[in-house]
């Protein structure tokens, strides 16, 4: 063989390996078929009510449908283009005599009336439900999604898997499981034993509040989280001694540990944990790099923050009636009589406990 | 020689298992996000800068992506900080003001030191209120991006915010693509590896946040420094103030579209931080001040990221010398021991976790790209070389840093 041909094949044969791994950059480098920028979210801002606001729209081919139906207080049974079967109600109670429950207990159709929506116990419901009114459903039911125009009541034990959202009042009776987004553009109210990720309304109550109008004492006409500028860095642990009034942002390494009825004219951070004893007051936010614990009857004004987990005893407000707020940790255990004014936002878990 | 070779190598080897640790971290740890679901607050009131140098093709963009964002629109100012542009900037800029009556107020800034740090030094006149954000005029905000980076401000030990940055472009050309992928790997990997594990998250100087009276307590924005972003990461934390990475405020932005543009940016930024690297290294690690031990050890790492592009080009060089001088320990065991270990596992630290970060994003194809990162590195290694020799050079011959600003390839809009 002659050397130079051999020497033109050696190097064709190692140019072809080192180009092997070429071969799927330069077809997708031509083709183009993932060269579409990251999808970021440009329209919306991550609303609690956008999946609700989806399914009003989802719904609006429906509604001659609900008219005629509510006129002539009959059921219609059909199926949407999409495929999918409901079910209008001219009459809510109907719900009560109509056979929606198969065998595996399981209500395979989107279920929407004008008027007010009675529902069956021991049912899952597997499509979403619109009631134009009243929404009551019964004892053990599982749902994927409610939009309800007016009240809607979860009876004890029911399950929701995806998102909630009641014009009116809501109420979930002790030992509901609420996964998903829970909204009410009014009021919210969990017994005990519910367990809940996502909730938000101008009013959250944990089982019986008691006198959550009354103003607070503390009210600031600064925004909350924003008291002071005026900031102390601290290494170590900290207590702020019961009765005290601090004013400033803290920020403490360790534990921060404020005594009963002190007040915060700020906000503070506990890296390593925080405790409030009974009847403390924080103007501003209040953070945790780890875990919380509020005691009871604390008035908090600005977001809670924990990144771990946070527990808030009975009598405590989260924001208020004109301030709302949020308070947001991976775990949450909320005792009754607890309120808060705004979100309620437990991303791995949150659970109502009983008073202490 | 060898000995000085062994101190690259030690270094090669620091960074190689800080791309698998972040990577690691990040696709099997904790995810820190403690901020994000912040929706309902009391928001305060915040000024939004939008550094502008001759931008006429981009500022009415972001100007009128700023006037639909879902803020209290009372609560938010917006301040366009036109930086002695010579195109028709201004004049968009006060259509702009004439449409949104009270939401814009103009920066005109006709003379003055160059750079964006002197600009939005100058800026401050206009600015009162304890949230502050900042956007390069070719970025895109979301509806919902004021609020994100406004949450963790109600953390009073966080001192600076910073968003990610998305390439909208990144279909163009060949560059385009690969800086998608750098940028991937940049954001979703390193960046959100350093919050999870409480490092030093860098600031980024747009798509980005600073508090008021942290900025004030640090002497405000240094106009000496050529990456005012960089700068103001440090002397925040060498304050006790916390820079955070929120990873799901995502912004568009433009990354270069040709070569030669890209060069120039990334020298600029090499040049930046290896300043800021010579001014806070030392101090960071061995000074008395706020910062964490695992913060001084990462801080350090991150100042020294661009000066490691000439340290490895030294490197090849002492491995050729000390090939061709015939020194090898233990009869050239090591040596082959280290180039196999190095070709299997240490060329791979980068673009694992690029990968990763496609994946991370939820991609598919774009993954296929990776082998030509070995092009983009090879130029970045020897343009930011480039940068830290002339900056050497400069520095002995005292002549002063000429600011670049970045080409723009988007068409004006009407």
């Amino acid at each position: 063989v002659n050397p130079l041909v051999a020497l033109a094949v050696l190097l064709c044969l190692a140019g072809s390996l080192f180009m092997l791994p070429l071969v799927p950059a330069l077809l997708e480098l031509h083709r183009k078929s993932d060269a579409r920028p990251l999808n970021v979210i440009q329209q919306h801002a991550g609303e609690i009510k956008h999946f609700a606001d989806g399914f009003r729209s989802y719904i609006k081919g429906l509604e001659p449908i609900l008219r005629e139906s509510l006129n002539s207080q009959a059921a219609v049974f059909g199926t949407l283009p999409d495929g999918t079967d409901y079910l209008v109600l001219g009459r809510g109670d109907e719900a009560l005599r109509l056979p929606l429950k198969e065998e595996d207990g399981l209500c395979p159709m989107l279920i929407a009336t004008s008027s007010n929506l009675v529902l069956p116990p021991d049912i899952t419901f597997s499509k979403d439900i619109y009631a134009g009114g009243e929404f009551v459903g019964g004892m053990k039911n599982q749902y994927r999604a409610i939009l309800g125009e007016k009240e809607v009541h979860l009876n004890s034990e029911s399950c929701v898997m995806r998102w909630v959202h009641a014009v009116g009042d809501f109420q979930a009776d002790p030992g509901c499981e609420l996964y998903g987004r829970i909204s009410s553009d009014r009021h919210i109210r969990l017994e005990s034993g519910c367990s809940f990720r996502r909730l938000n309304a101008p009013r959250i109550e944990i089982g019986e509040a008691g006198n959550a109008d009354l103003p607070s004492a503390a009210a600031s006409p600064n925004p909350a989280g924003y008291a002071s500028t005026r900031r102390l860095l601290l290494d170590g642990n900290f207590d702020i001694p019961a009765g005290e009034v601090f004013l400033g942002n803290l920020v403490v390494r360790g534990v921060l540990h404020i005594g009963s009825k002190a007040r915060v004219q700020g906000s503070v951070k506990g890296d390593k944990g925080v405790v409030l004893d009974e009847g403390v007051a924080v103007e501003g936010s209040l953070m945790s790099a780890s875990k919380m614990r509020i005691g009871a009857n604390c008035d908090i004004h600005g977001p809670v923050i924990a990144e771990r987990d946070i527990v808030i005893e009975s009598g405590t407000h989260c924001g208020t009636a004109s301030q709302h707020t949020t308070v947001s940790a991976p775990s949450i255990e909320v005792q009754e009589g607890v309120v808060v004014f705004g979100t309620l936002w437990a991303r791995e878990h949150g659970q109502v406990a009983e008073r202490a | 020689m060898i000995y000085v070779l062994y101190v690259i190598i030690s270094f090669i080897c620091i960074y190689t298992a800080r791309h698998y640790w972040f990577t690691l971290n990040r696709l099997f740890a904790f995810q820190r996000h403690p901020y994000i679901d912040i929706d309902t607050a009391d928001w305060p009131p915040v000024t939004i800068l939008v550094a502008a140098h001759n931008e006429e093709k981009v500022v009415a963009n972001i100007l009128s992506a700023l006037m639909t964002v879902k803020y209290p629109a009372d609560k938010m100012l917006v301040v366009p900080v036109n930086d002695r542009s010579t195109d028709r900037t201004r004049e968009i800029i006060d259509e702009f003001v004439v449409r949104f009556p009270g939401r814009i107020r103009p920066f005109h800034r006709v003379t003055g030191k160059g750079g964006k740090a002197a600009a939005l030094k100058d800026a401050m006149e206009n600015v009162d209120t304890e949230v502050i954000l900042i956007f390069d005029a070719d970025y895109i905000p979301g509806a919902g991006l004021i609020k994100q980076l406004t949450a963790p401000f109600f953390d009073p030990e966080v001192g600076g915010v910073m968003g990610r940055v998305v390439p909208m472009n990144c279909g163009t050309n060949l560059l385009t693509r690969l800086l998608d992928l750098e940028r991937s790997g940049g954001y979703q990997v390193d960046q959100q590896a350093r919050m999870n594990l409480r490092l030093v998250p860098q600031h980024g100087g747009t798509v980005a946040g600073v508090r008021l009276s942290a900025l004030r307590e640090i002497g405000g924005w240094n106009d000496n420094s050529l990456t005012e972003d960089t700068d103001l990461t440090y002397r925040l934390l060498l304050n006790g103030w916390k820079t955070v990475y929120q990873n799901r405020s995502e912004c568009y932005e433009e990354v270069p579209e040709t070569w030669a543009v890209r060069i120039k940016q990334i020298m600029r930024w090499a040049k930046g931080h290896n300043q800021a690297m010579v001014t806070y290294g030392l101090r960071l690690l061995l000074g008395k001040h706020r910062a964490s031990f695992r913060e001084r050890i990462d801080g350090t790492l991150l100042l020294g990221v661009y000066i490691m592009a000439p340290v490895t080009l030294l490197g090849w060089a002492l491995a050729l010398a000390v090939f061709y001088e015939g020194i090898a320990p233990l009869h050239g065991v090591i040596a082959l021991l280290s180039l196999t270990a190095y070709a299997a596992i240490g060329n791979l630290a980068a673009f694992f976790e690029i990968a990763a970060a496609v994946r991370l994003d939820g991609n598919q194809r774009r993954i296929c790209l990776l082998p030509f990162l070995i092009l983009g590195f090879t130029v970045s290694i020897f343009s930011v070389s480039r940068a830290a020799f002339s900056q050497v050079k400069d520095a002995l011959t005292g002549a002063e840093f000429h600011w670049d600003k970045t080409e723009r390839f988007r068409k004006a809009a009407s």
